[in-house]
């Protein structure tokens, strides 16, 4: 080699080492890490229906609940990041100020969108724009850090896309959300330190490592999470059922009526408490009583026993429509209910 | 008659002085000790090497005052350093044409674009 292409090479290697120049502190890592997982663990427990039975009470809620615990996590780590940098008598880059507000941005964006997402339905999609922000978040700050950092982006945003084309039901999604932020973001701290003078062979498998921990704790917490405990009662007709304390099981064969009744909350409709919109089971279901009441936990056909807060049920409503019928007016609507896993629609 | 070889800075034809004012271009300002651990030199050597092309005018350097009180130099490359290492970047990749190598490894000029 030349001494002029040396020389431009050498040009060319501290350019790299000054763009890149930006680095996400480990007090950064564990901290967002810390607090996005345990939001992402702890929001659905605190901000529920029976703690803020009005929409507008659980939105703002919601909003003042992640508003606190991430402003709080960002105006700690701006503290920190700054502290380091000047006990390490380093400058904090231009580029590293940017992506830092970016990185708030795409945070905010995440509140507001799963506020809105509570207001305006789509919530099942929540954990899975949380992951994909994290994703793009880490992205950006590896653009100009080291390399490692850019591909566990990617992996993040792949991981969240993934996680929702493929229908993984709503608790694994949040698990998965958690995984990323909690033991992602440290992780990817650890590896990137390890690694970074490493060759590509020696990143793929720190990839790879990271890979297979931030999703095998998910699925397997998932799994645990989600098992319900098979119900000792034998199934009984409705007909049979007692009034007793205690557990017992009621099973509704395929053709019972179950009527839909709204609960609707509108300045425009009205809706009659008792009139109900007549709905037949396609299949046989059992369900389990705890001192008369549902507790939650269902099978489908004498399959296995499921949890009401799996989320593996949902409701889509997709279209309305406005309609004249024999010279009636009507509001047509298209909805959407079945199961995650086998996506049933119902007549 | 042959062409004459086109020459290069002399100030900026030194290795160390070279790194240093790539790295400079690249990261926008930097400390002593950023320098320091990024370049691998000792204290004598940088001081040495960044007091001449301050002298130059190729280096600028400020205080940067700090809430813990003591305040820290900061070094960047003023825009002449910036245009010395561009016209620099620029001669070694002519000397690559001549000498028959591929041109097109040369340092984009792209990457000199300096951070806001």
């Amino acid at each position: 080699m030349s001494t002029p292409e040396l020389r431009l090479e050498t040009i060319q290697s501290m350019l790299f080492a000054g763009h890149r120049s930006v680095r996400l502190e480990r007090h950064s890592l564990l901290l967002w890490g810390g607090v996005g997982g345990f939001l992402c663990a702890a929001t659905q427990p605190v901000v529920t229906v029976e703690r803020f039975p009005e929409l507008q009470q659980r939105a703002t809620a919601l909003l003042v609940w992640l508003a606190f615990w991430l402003g709080s996590a960002a105006c700690a780590d701006h503290y920190l990041t700054r502290r380091v940098r000047r006990l390490r008598e380093e400058t904090l880059p231009f580029a590293q100020h940017q992506i830092t507000r970016a990185w708030w941005m795409l945070l905010a964006m995440g509140v507001l969108g799963s506020v809105a997402m509570s207001v305006h339905g789509g919530a099942h999609m929540v954990y899975a724009l949380w992951t994909v922000l994290l994703g793009l978040g880490i992205y950006l700050f590896g653009l100009f850090s080291r390399p490692l950092t850019e591909w566990i982006g990617l992996a993040t945003i792949l991981l969240g896309v993934g996680g929702l084309a493929s229908g993984l039901p709503f608790g694994t999604t949040r698990w998965l959300a958690a995984s990323c932020f909690a033991i992602g973001l440290p992780l990817a701290g650890v590896l990137g330190a390890r690694t970074e003078h490493g060759a590509l062979p020696v990143r793929l498998s720190a990839l790879a490592v990271w890979l297979l921990l931030v999703t095998g704790v998910p699925l397997s917490l998932a799994s645990v999470s989600s098992w319900t405990p098979v119900p000792a009662a034998m199934p009984r007709p409705l007909s049979g059922l007692a009034a007793l304390a205690g557990e017992q099981v009621v099973s509704l064969p395929a053709g019972t009526a179950v009527p839909l009744r709204l609960d609707l909350d509108s300045p425009l409709l009205t809706v009659a408490p008792q009139e109900g919109l007549p709905l037949t089971l396609n299949r046989s279901i059992e369900i389990a009583l705890r001192d008369g009441r549902p507790d939650g936990r269902y099978r489908l056909a004498g399959g296995t026993w499921h949890q009401m807060g799996e989320g593996l049920l949902q409701l889509r409503i997709d279209r309305l429509a406005p309609q004249l019928e024999r010279g009636e007016p009507a509001i047509r609507a298209h909805a959407v209910f079945g199961e995650t896993e086998s996506a049933e629609e119902l007549p | 008659m042959s062409t004459p070889l086109p020459s290069l800075d002399p100030l900026l034809h030194q290795p160390l002085r070279t790194q240093l004012a790539a790295f400079l271009s690249g990261r926008g300002e930097a400390t002593f000790s950023e320098l320091k651990r990024v370049l691998n030199a000792t204290d004598g050597n940088l001081d040495a090497h960044l007091g001449k092309l301050i002298e130059a005018g190729y280096v600028e350097s400020r205080k940067d005052p700090v809430s813990s009180g003591r305040a820290q130099t900061v070094f960047s490359l003023s825009p002449a350093g910036r245009a010395a290492l561009m016209a620099y970047v620029a001669t070694l990749a002519e000397l690559m044409a001549l000498s028959g190598t591929a041109a097109d490894q040369a340092v984009p000029a792209s990457a000199f674009i300096k951070p806001a």
